[in-house]
């Protein structure tokens, strides 16, 4: 079934209508897609979808959480996780707190990933975690830190990596157990994080469009990774503005891999990496 | 004589003493009487004859042959009284039968045959039996006569028989009453001498009535050894004989058999028989208790069985579960004190090894772990030999039964295989302070094959459902792996599109840089690599002459130092930027605002340094006139504040000074509520809109961010209306040319410090501005847009 732009028109604006998101600024190709999707899933087309869309609010949650992408892993992309360890969190050492902001946490992994990291630089305990996504469906599992365990067997390697070896000293050895922050039950399949781990942070649902800054504070890093491509360049700016407002002086933006500010808000920013340090 | 029979033995006796004596009263009585009569009758006759013989003397002696009148009244007393009795009168008779002499019948006629009878004697004297009436009674009289002497006469006398015998009947009532008297006592002794023996008699009788009716009676007490004492003997005998039959018997019927009893005599059959059937009643039940003994066995075993059967029935999802019930209820089945099961574990590839899945108050010491191979200790033999092991002595600290009364080994030991058909799947360890009996030990091998089956049947029915679950599990993960794979895919794609509009900018902006901007890539060492035409002819070098260079060689002297330092910095992350002079071939003078940004590989070591620069020789020089300009500015807006501090306190002051400023800067007045009272001249004269165009318009109407961002000038102007002083800068056009102005917004507050007037004061930057930021911006933007 083909998507055209006016049928993404019809229902982008008739999301709006019967929901707070606003989809206008998203990325159109990938929307496409998506709206294709979620067409074939629920076996309708582009009449019926938007219909119920108008007719039923709670239909129209679920089809926002249907074509929301949220892919994220444990200490995805290690080489970011070594910058963080070894360039980025050493620059708070000495703060007395730090405020974080995973914005588009996703199923959570990113947030245990920081967690597990700032505890093991002795950083935790004066951290703030904040986390934040437009799926509650997905805050939920994030919240609840348990995790497929075969389907994600990477994760121990990328924990591995990040936690246990130093790229920079191949010597180094840091024989950091599993249990130490998550259990693993191979019979169920499962992996959950520690208690501990999991009550610290605060989830909240938001939606980076138009809520704004939701926890009232100000952030010395903010985590938006492979968030921003699905975002048009305007919209795209919009969020850099919000994270930069939200951000300390010399508060850090970390994007996905692919993700770059472009454009005015770019002067705003030292880019160190993927990170990009506020002004 | 029927009624003899019946009789008692007493009465018959008294009967017979009384038949006796009554005989010898009779017989006695009889003779007595008899010979009595006969004596008296004789003596009777003597006295008679000796009275007539008186009498005859008497006569004789008184008459002489005849009886003339004196002879008779001399007689005649004689006869007038009776001789012994009472009506014995002698009377006379002669011959011829005349009454000479009688009481009343004299000169009578005596009956002649009783004459004759005396005449008729020859002898002189004697007697007959005659009747004669007396007392009008015909009685019998016994006459006796004798023959006088001197008369020819009779004398005689009649005697009265029943006058004679008289005191013969009292004889016979004393005779009788003696009689009685005799019976009395002979009766009295009679019951003396015989009541014992009669009493026995009864006793004996009574016994053995009683014996008829089956009952037991006492023993009869009788001590005499007499013919009676004979009798009670033996039957006392056979009386506690039968006694101690029956209590023999009755414990016998009491199951009491092992009581002893003698047989009463060699031929005591009773007894004998009794004996025997005691002797065969024990074997029986010695029997049936042994019999009952293995009942009771069969019973417990089958029971068991039974309750294993049920017990392995339930749980049989959960091994767990399972395993604990087995070991907890065969330990208290057995009246045992501690038990282990072990399941052989085959199920990885590794070596098969025993696991303890479950236990009952276990504490092994030897063997604390939980695995146990095949073939090692008693448990894991077990295995190997498939067979029971049973120890009455266990290895001292094999293992040790814990229980609150402290650790004491156990008394023995029992490992069982649990086999089916050969094949092992576990053992069974029970401890225990009994001994175990052989049926226990054929029971625990017998639940060993229940449970073995069970466990079978449960392991392969909880990999049945794991492999159900697994796959479920699986077509489930399929789904969400599929839908991550999905997301995955659109991420990668929404990346690249992402990464495509990236770069088809960066390509613009690259060539944009050619084109405009001086570009330099920079090794670790400062040595240029790459060199772009611009940067080659704004210093006037050639390529070639940049090449092994290092940046350091073409800044001139007076920023080398500068350059030197900062190197080290960019080296480590931080990018310089600042306006550095240059020593170009032609001028000595070149000024270059430069952006040198370090770039790091991912492990954070420095693999390049960009360069980028604008010439900015001309507008540094207008820069630096600006800069002073400013700085002037900024000299003269805090006099004019601090000025405006006085003019707070005194108008008059103020607007003197703002008449001052009025030649030099853009003054304008404005009310809190936004509108304009007042513009100065160079106000009019520098923006270009007449007095009467401004003054009354309100400032939001004219003002382009009022317009623009209405938000920002809002929070903009309330700022101000609470008294904070703020400063902004815009441009506009005027006439075609761009102005920039910088304003100082003023609050005005009188004495209660309400804000009663605004102030803007602003000055003309428009050069400086020009020039300073339309450069700086423009550098830092394309060095970002390098930088990716």
């Amino acid at each position: 079934m083909v998507v055209t732009d006016q049928d993404l028109i019809n229902f982008v604006v008739a999301l709006k209508g019967s929901s707070n998101y606003d989809l206008s600024e998203y990325s159109d190709k990938s929307l496409k897609r998506r709206l294709q999707k979620v067409l074939a899933d629920f076996n309708v087309d582009m009449a019926g979808l938007i219909s119920s869309v108008k007719n039923y609010p709670v239909f129209a949650e679920n089809i926002v959480k249907e074509i929301t992408v949220n892919t994220t892993e444990l200490f995805r992309d290690p080489p970011v996780w070594h910058m963080l360890r070894s360039r980025i969190l050493p620059r708070f050492k000495n703060n007395s707190t730090i405020n974080i902001w995973h914005a588009g946490c996703s199923t959570g992994q990113e947030v245990y990933s920081m967690m597990i990291l700032l505890n093991e630089l002795g950083m935790l305990d004066k951290a703030k975690i904040f986390a934040s996504d437009i799926n509650t469906d997905v805050l939920e599992t994030a919240k609840k830190g348990v995790y497929k365990y075969r389907f994600n067997i990477g994760y121990l390697d990328n924990f591995d990596k990040v936690i246990k070896q130093n790229p920079l000293n191949y010597e180094e050895f840091n024989d950091v157990p599993y249990e130490k922050y998550f259990d693993i039950d191979k019979v169920k399949d499962v992996i959950t994080m520690k208690k501990n781990l999991s009550e610290k942070p605060i989830f909240r649902k938001h939606d980076l469009v138009q809520d704004g800054n939701l926890f009232f504070a100000k952030f010395d890093l903010i985590l938006c990774r492979n968030v921003i491509i699905y975002f048009n360049y305007s919209l795209q700016n919009k969020v850099f503005e919000l994270f930069h407002s939200n951000l300390y002086t010399k508060g850090v933006l970390l994007l996905g891999m692919h993700e770059t500010i472009l454009g005015p808000w770019a002067a705003k920013f030292e880019k160190l990496g993927q990170a990009y340090i506020k002004k | 004589m029927k009624f003899l029979h019946k009789i008692s033995l007493r009465l018959r006796v008294h009967v017979t003493v009384v038949m006796l004596l009554l005989l010898m009263l009779i017989s006695s009585v009889i003779a007595v009487y008899h010979l009595s009569k006969k004596r008296i009758m004789e003596n009777a006759q003597k006295q008679m004859e000796v009275f007539l013989e008186n009498i005859s003397q008497i006569i004789a002696l008184n008459t002489n042959g005849t009886l003339d009148y004196t002879a008779y009244n001399a007689i005649k007393p004689v006869f007038n009284r009776p001789a012994f009795y009472t009506s014995d009168y002698p009377f006379l008779v002669d011959y011829s039968g005349n009454l000479l002499i009688h009481l009343y019948k004299e000169g009578q006629k005596y009956p002649p045959e009783l004459l004759n009878q005396m005449i008729s004697n020859p002898d002189k004297a004697g007697f007959f039996d005659t009747r004669e009436y007396r007392n009008n009674r015909s009685e019998t009289c016994r006459i006796y006569y004798r023959k006088t002497d001197g008369l020819k006469a009779y004398i005689g006398i009649s005697v009265c028989k029943s006058e004679v015998t008289k005191g013969l009947t009292t004889t016979t009532l004393m005779l009788l009453a003696l009689f009685l008297a005799c019976v009395l006592i002979a009766i009295l002794l009679t019951s003396i001498v015989l009541s014992p023996v009669l009493r026995a008699v009864k006793s004996i009788s009574k016994s053995l009535t009683r014996m008829e009716r089956g009952e037991i009676p006492p023993a009869i007490p009788y001590g005499n050894d007499d013919e009676i004492g004979r009798i009670v003997r033996p039957l006392n005998a056979v009386i506690e004989g039968i006694d101690r039959v029956t209590i023999f018997a009755n414990e016998i019927g009491n199951n009491k058999l092992d009581n002893s009893f003698t047989p009463l005599g060699p031929n005591d059959k009773l007894g004998i028989t009794l004996l025997n059937l005691k002797n065969y009643l024990k074997d029986k039940l010695a029997e049936e208790e042994k019999r009952k003994v293995e009942d009771e066995r069969r019973i417990w075993v089958n029971t068991g069985l039974a309750k294993f059967s049920d017990i392995l029935r339930q749980n049989n999802a959960d091994l767990q579960l399972l395993s604990d019930s087995i070991v907890q209820n065969l330990v208290n089945y057995l009246d045992a004190n501690q038990g282990g099961l072990f399941l052989l574990n085959d199920d990885k590839n590794d070596e098969p090894h025993l696991e303890l899945v479950s236990s009952f108050a276990f504490n092994r010491k030897k063997a604390k772990k939980k695995t146990i191979l095949i073939g090692e200790g008693l448990v894991g033999n077990c295995v190997v030999e498939k067979h029971s092991v049973y120890l009455k002595e266990i290895p001292e600290d094999y293992i040790e039964i814990t229980s609150g009364l402290g650790d004491s080994p156990p008394r023995s030991l029992l490992i069982v295989p649990l086999k089916l058909e050969d094949n092992v799947f576990g053992v069974v360890e029970i401890a225990s302070f009994h001994e175990f009996l052989p049926h226990h030990i054929e029971f625990v091998e017998k639940i060993g094959e229940s449970i073995a089956s069970t466990l079978s049947a449960v392991k392969n029915s909880i990999r049945t459902n794991e492999l159900l679950d697994q796959s479920q599990q699986q077509r489930e993960a399929m789904l969400a792996q599929e839908e991550e794979m999905r997301q995955n895919m659109e991420e990668m794609q929404a990346t690249q599109e992402e990464m495509a509009r990236k770069t088809l900018e960066m390509e613009g902006v690259t060539s944009a840089i050619n084109e405009s901007l001086l570009y330099g890539e920079l090794d670790e060492h400062g040595i240029f690599i790459a060199v772009n035409t611009n940067l080659q002819n704004s210093l006037g070098y050639s390529k070639q002459e940049f090449d092994g260079k290092t940046l350091f060689e073409y800044i001139h002297p007076n920023d080398l130092p500068i350059i030197q330092s900062v190197w080290g910095e960019i080296k480590t992350g931080v990018p310089f930027k600042g306006t550095i002079q240059w020593r170009a071939r032609q001028q000595e003078n070149i000024f270059i605002l430069c952006n040198i940004t370090p770039s790091f590989d991912e492990y954070g070591n420095l693999y390049k340094a960009f360069l980028l620069g604008q010439d900015i020789t001309q507008s540094k020089l207008l820069e630096l006139k600006a800069q002073q300009q400013a700085e002037k500015i900024e000299q003269n807006l805090l006099e004019i504040q601090f000025e405006q501090e006085q003019l707070q306190q005194r108008e008059e002051e103020m607007k003197s000074l703002l008449m001052a400023l009025d030649t030099t800067c853009l003054v304008a007045e404005v009310t809190p509520d936004g509108r304009i009272t007042f513009i100065n001249n160079k106000n009019v004269e520098t923006l270009g809109d007449s007095k009467e165009q401004i003054e009354g318009k309100f400032h939001h109407e004219i003002d382009f961010q009022a317009r623009t961002q209405p938000e920002k000038y809002k929070a903009f102007w309330n700022d101000i209306l609470n008294g904070i002083p703020k400063q902004r800068e815009f441009s506009l056009n005027v006439k075609g040319r761009t102005i920039w102005i910088s304003e100082f917004y003023t609050p005005i507050r009188d004495s209660g410090g309400a804000v009663v007037k605004i102030i803007i004061i602003g000055f003309d930057i428009t050069q400086s501005k020009e020039v300073e930021q339309r450069l700086a911006q423009r550098i830092e933007e394309l060095m970002k847009m390098l930088n990716r």
